[in-house]
Formats: structure tokens, C-alpha cells, sequence
């Protein structure tokens, strides 16, 4: 498998009045050509942040601190702004968060797709265009009889729909969709995130999928990737996350989510909460949470290493699954 | 009237008899009430002391509408309310709503809202006092105090003159727990209380809840649209569609043994965290819609993957299909004729 895009060391932090705020703080990945990933965490934890890096759609006050992304070899923070125009759109494209709610009321939902077509295409016609919208909104479930709606005429839905077909537009290599499904009922959700996969798979095109929800992440991703507070603290394949997680943190995360499937079993809470990320500390961010901190996780940061084969891990006690939740119950 | 209380207080909290709750809908120039919006229609269910009952139903199928016409946020179109034996459908004289409303409490789903910037978490939650005339100032502050504690607000003092901007989500939630558990209410209403919060948030919260069901013995209304989330708070789990239950039973019942089809497929929808489960959804055809004058037929026919002639002719009722799991469905009370 070719990688797509890889993340390195990257630091993105947010200059406020009263000092930085570490959003996304030495995050470093690898996505391969076709595969989708998950990004899972809190609110806070960076994960959005983290994508907003990708596509350089920082607010005024990020800085990028150091690190490199590389999309198909080329290191996206060195490119200028018209370089980096070309890549957005039609080389990664983003669903953001609560898309529904951003189709523009006053237009037409497909003149707002053929807008996004015929600003990166300049050649391409307008019949052309409203024709491919047409191919689009078949591939994603939707009526092409229906491109001259307004999006009050839609449903949650529908509008998501319209927005998936809007970010598939100009073929991209990379989607990134953050928190795709948040604002929808379950139905809907279980009928998008279907449709969703079925067109990454169809299109061999990645994915990055932006959740709290790791029920939602587990359906759809292979690899996943767990924040906590600025840092990725676990990355793997998402059977290893799910059983055989290592980090203390994705270990609670998992035995905190209720599910509806098998026995009912004792939820485990996480104690205390999210640090601010404004004086981010110097050790491990989660020793103030995690029952098996120890002087060393209070005295210095845990390096982010390769545990084995594809796992990476950001932790000095990764422990067997078992144990821990036994150690958590009893905290 | 309060000598009702003693007679009927050994279970039954809540019984509510046909409510139905409908909202004029204005159209036209001059604003005319042409229809109406039945918002909750016909339900009727029972809530004993110390029991914890799931109202779970996508966003617009009346779940809330419910929750705040039981408070008495809403006034009923129909039907009957009865709380501690007695009927409260109509509050009309002050003493009956003082008496009504020190016992039943709500929690909202959204604490960044819920919670009155200006005010500190003294005055939030010492309001119902205040508003009862309940104890002198010192009984309240000392009253706040363990109430704050034990929602885990610690230690109280530190928090007491604090405004709800310099809590965080889970504090803030926790203050409205404790506003509306301050008076030691029979009955509580709380709607989607944890949806707000993030994941390790959400599980202490909803652990600290049960805590608090137990101890104080107290009668939940837990309004939810995640079925995950009801089937760890709850006793009972009652299923709604446009404004009609359409399946009620205990909570494992429900989760293993869904009869309902509309249950069946919103069941099958919830993702599991587990990547290795493969889960077989059932699928349904378009999406939900209003009751407004909805036509005498099962509300779910159109959506229905099992829709027979009947359905679309008659109302199916709630019926009991043996220990206590009810479903208004007529794949299983059309059965024996």
C-alpha cells in the first residue's frame, strides 16, 4: 500500500493573549492510498485542529509550530496560497462539522456544487458541470430530479447527502469528514455512514473520519487514531484499538462507551477531566487522570514509539486490557 | 387534598391516561389554525417509585413534548395526569402548583444553556427554596452546600459564588442536577441530560445519576435518543413514533427481544464498538415526518416493511404480548382471529 499522506511531528499551536494554546501538539500519522482512518477524541483534543492543519484552513492566530505534511510527496505547509487552492477541493476535500447547516439558503443546492466544480475546473462548462452533479447526486442516493431544490426543501439528511456529493466533486484523493454524522437520528446516521463507505471503497479514495463516537469510528474505519489534549496517544489498526487497546486512556474511552450488543457490562468512568491546554504540562498529559501513573509519567512526556508492528503508543505502562479495567474499577 | 398522598403513596408516582398534547398550526393571511400538530397523542403509561423509565424516539416524535407537559411546562390538550394519587392535568389554585412543582423537577439537555449567566451557582441552585419560602438564608446555604456535594462539586464553598461561565460542561450539568434535586423531588424529567458531554464526561454523570435513583428514591423520566444510553439508565424503556408509543417493556426485553418493526430497525442501527461485529441493519424506506391531522392508520405504514391492508385502515393499539411488553403493532395482535 502507497502512502497518501503522512503527518509528521506536527505542532500547531493557537497565540491568545494569554500565551499558546498547544492544540495539536507532535502529531504524526501515516494514510495509505484507500484506506479510511479515524480520528477519535473529546472535544478539545485537537482532532478538528489536526484537519484544519491538513487543509491550511487555520484561524489567524495558529501558528505552525514545526512539522511537515506530506500529501502524495509534496509537504503542504511549504506551498503558497494559490499552490495550496489547487490541492484543497481537489485533492483532499472536507465535509465540516454541522455541514448541514452550511448550504446556503438563497441557492439552489446543485448551483452551490457546480460552483465548487467550476472554480477549481475553469474548462469545464456549465451543462458539463450540472451533469456531473447529476452522476453525483445518483451515486449518493439522491434524486437528480431534485438538484434545483432549495436546501429548506431537503431533509438532515438529504442535505448531508448533498454535502458528500458536494465534497466528492472535483475527485478527490483524501476526504476528511468531521463529525459527519453528530447532528443526524440513528437511521439516518446508519444509512450516511453505509453510503460513505460504499463510495470510498467504490472510488478507492481515503478517508479520514473525525468522531467522539467511537462506536461510530469502529464501523467505518480500519485504522484508528486515538487524542487526548493536543497529543495522538494511540494509533493502530482498529481491531488492536478495540481489543487490544494499550494506553490507558483508550482503554477507558472503550470500557466507558455503552453498547447495545452482548451483556450488559459495568461501565467504567474516567475520573476528573481534560487538562487546559493552555499551560500544557511537560509530562505525560493524562497522568493526572490515569490509575497507573508513576513518578516517571509525572517527571517527563512519554515519546510516541512503534510498541510493535503497526502500533504506535505514547505511554511508559502500556498494560494488558484485562487487567486494567480490573485496576479502573477498583479506582 | 393532601390526604390522597398517604393513601396511594406506597408505588405508583405517575400515571398518566390518555394524554394527548396537539399544536395549532397557523396558516393562511389572516393566521387561522387550519391543523393541528399531534405532537403527543394518546399515551398512557405508569412510573412506581424508584423506577427509571427510557423515552427514546428520533428528534420530532414527541419524546420532549412529553417530559415537559408531565412538569406541567405544558398544558395537556386531553387526557389525565396523576401524581401521588392525585389529579394535577389542571393546576389552577397557586397552592396545588407550589405543592406540584417542589415534587417534580426537570433537567435539560443542554447545560450551557440551562443555567442563567448572571446568576452564581448559589443563587441557581437555591432558587426553588427561594421560591417555596423554604428554611431561613443560613438553611439554604447549608442546604446547597450538601446538595452540591453530592453531585460531586468539590469542595461546594470554592464553587458557591462562582458563575456558570467558569465551569466546565460536566460542572455545569452537575449544578443542574443539583437545582433540580435540591428539593428532594418524587419525580424527575430529565431530557437527553448527558447528549451535551463528552464521552468520559457523559459516563460519570450517568453514573452519578443512578447513584442519586437509588439513594433518593426517586422516579425518572429519562428522555434519550441513544438506545445505549437507556438500556444503562433505565428500568423501563418506552419507544415513541410521531407522537404514539408504540412499544413499551423492560429495558432487557426491549434490547434483546424488540417487536416493534420501527424498534426492531432502530436497534439494528446503532453502531456497536466493535469492528469485528457485523451488524445487520434493517432497512427502512424515507424518513420521518409530522403528524399534522395525521389519517386514522398506523403512523410507521409508510415507512413499514411489514405494512398489511389493516394498517392502513386502523389505529393499532397498545397491547400487552405477555409479561408486561406492550406493542402497538397489529403483526401480533391480529394474530390469533
Amino acid at each position: 500500500m502507497k502512502p497518501i499522506l503522512k503527518v509528521e511531528n506536527l505542532k500547531m499551536y493557537y497565540n491568545t493573549k494569554s500565551g499558546y494554546v498547544k492544540a495539536a501538539d507532535d502529531v504524526s500519522f501515516v494514510l495509505n492510498e484507500g484506506e479510511a482512518m479515524g480520528l477519535v477524541g473529546e472535544s478539545g483534543c485537537g482532532k478538528t485542529t489536526t484537519s484544519m492543519a491538513i487543509m491550511r484552513l487555520l484561524a489567524d492566530n495558529a501558528e505552525i509550530i514545526s512539522g511537515h505534511i506530506y500529501f502524495k510527496g509534496k509537504d503542504l505547509l511549504k506551498l503558497n496560497e494559490d499552490e495550496m487552492n489547487k490541492v484543497r477541493w481537489a485533492g483532499i476535500s472536507m465535509i465540516f462539522q454541522a455541514a448541514m447547516n452550511s448550504l446556503n439558503p438563497v441557492y439552489r443546492v446543485g448551483d452551490q456544487i457546480i460552483e465548487a466544480i467550476v472554480a477549481h475546473e475553469p474548462n469545464v462548462t456549465f451543462e458539463e458541470a450540472k451533469e456531473r452533479v447529476a452522476s453525483l447526486f445518483k451515486l449518493v442516493g439522491l434524486d437528480p430530479k431534485r438538484i434545483d431544490n432549495y436546501p429548506h426543501e431537503y431533509s438532515g439528511g438529504m442535505k448531508q447527502r448533498a454535502i458528500i456529493a458536494m465534497s466528492l466533486a472535483c475527485n478527490p484523493d483524501i476526504i476528511i469528514a468531521d463529525e459527519p454524522t453528530t447532528a443526524l437520528d440513528v437511521i439516518v446516521q446508519d444509512m450516511i455512514l453505509k453510503e460513505m463507505s460504499r463510495i470510498q471503497k467504490k472510488l478507492n479514495m481515503s478517508m479520514i473520519y473525525i468522531s467522539h463516537d467511537i462506536a461510530v469510528i469502529a464501523e467505518v474505519a480500519e485504522k484508528i487514531g486515538i487524542m487526548y489534549a493536543g497529543k495522538l496517544v494511540e494509533f493502530s489498526d482498529s481491531v488492536t484499538i478495540f481489543k487490544k487497546p494499550a494506553h490507558p486512556y483508550t482503554v477507558g474511552l472503550m470500557s466507558s462507551f455503552p453498547s447495545i450488543k452482548g451483556e450488559k457490562k459495568e461501565l467504567v468512568t474516567i475520573p476528573g477531566e481534560p487538562p487546559n491546554l493552555l499551560e500544557a504540562p511537560d509530562h505525560c498529559r493524562f497522568a493526572p487522570r490515569c490509575p497507573f501513573a508513576t513518578k516517571e509519567c509525572w517527571e517527563k512526556e512519554p515519546p510516541y514509539e512503534e510498541i510493535e508492528p503497526n502500533h504506535f503508543l505514547a505511554c511508559f505502562h502500556p498494560q494488558n486490557l484485562k487487567k486494567q479495567v480490573r485496576e479502573y474499577a477498583r479506582s | 387534598m393532601p390526604e390522597a398522598e398517604t393513601i396511594n403513596a406506597t408505588d405508583v408516582v405517575l400515571r398518566v391516561e390518555n394524554l394527548k398534547k396537539f399544536f395549532p398550526v397557523r396558516k393562511g393571511v389572516f393566521s387561522r389554525v387550519r391543523s393541528f400538530l399531534h405532537a403527543v397523542d394518546d399515551l398512557s403509561f405508569e412510573i412506581r417509585r424508584g423506577e427509571v423509565l427510557a423515552l427514546v424516539g428520533e428528534s420530532g416524535c414527541g419524546k420532549t413534548t412529553t417530559g415537559k407537559t408531565l412538569v406541567r411546562l405544558h398544558e395537556p390538550t386531553d387526557g389525565k395526569i396523576e401524581f401521588l394519587g392525585r389529579d394535577v392535568t389542571h393546576l389552577r389554585l397557586a397552592a396545588d402548583k407550589k405543592w406540584f412543582h417542589s415534587k417534580s423537577q426537570m433537567i435539560f439537555q443542554d447545560p450551557f444553556e440551562s443555567l442563567n449567566p448572571r446568576k452564581t451557582i448559589f443563587d441557581i441552585v437555591s432558587e426553588p427554596m427561594n421560591i417555596q419560602s423554604e428554611g431561613s438564608l443560613k438553611y439554604r446555604e447549608e442546604k446547597t452546600m450538601e446538595i452540591l456535594k453530592r453531585v460531586g462539586i468539590s469542595p461546594p464553598d470554592a464553587f458557591l459564588w462562582r458563575y456558570p461561565h467558569e465551569l466546565s460542561g460536566g460542572q455545569r450539568q452537575r449544578v443542574a442536577i443539583a437545582r433540580a434535586l435540591v428539593m428532594n423531588p418524587e419525580f424527575v424529567v430529565a431530557d437527553e441530560p448527558t447528549s451535551m458531554l463528552d464521552v468520559s464526561i457523559r459516563t460519570q454523570v450517568m453514573k452519578l445519576m443512578m447513584n442519586l435513583i437509588s439513594e433518593m428514591n426517586m422516579s425518572f423520566l429519562y428522555i434519550t435518543h441513544d438506545l445505549a444510553v437507556a438500556r444503562y439508565m433505565s428500568n423501563y424503556i418506552s419507544v415513541m413514533y410521531l407522537g404514539k408509543m408504540v412499544e413499551y417493556g423492560e429495558t432487557e426485553e426491549i434490547i434483546q427481544n424488540p417487536l416493534h418493526p420501527y424498534t426492531k430497525a432502530l436497534i439494528s442501527a446503532v453502531p456497536v464498538p466493535d469492528p469485528e461485529f457485523k451488524r445487520k441493519s434493517i432497512q427502512i424506506k424515507g424518513g420521518i415526518g409530522k403528524a399534522i391531522d395525521p389519517l386514522p392508520r398506523c403512523r410507521f405504514y409508510d415507512r413499514c416493511p411489514y405494512a398489511m391492508d389493516v394498517c392502513a385502515n386502523e389505529e393499532p393499539q397498545l397491547t400487552d404480548v405477555g409479561n408486561g411488553h406492550k406493542v402497538a403493532c397489529f403483526l401480533y395482535t391480529k394474530k390469533e382471529e
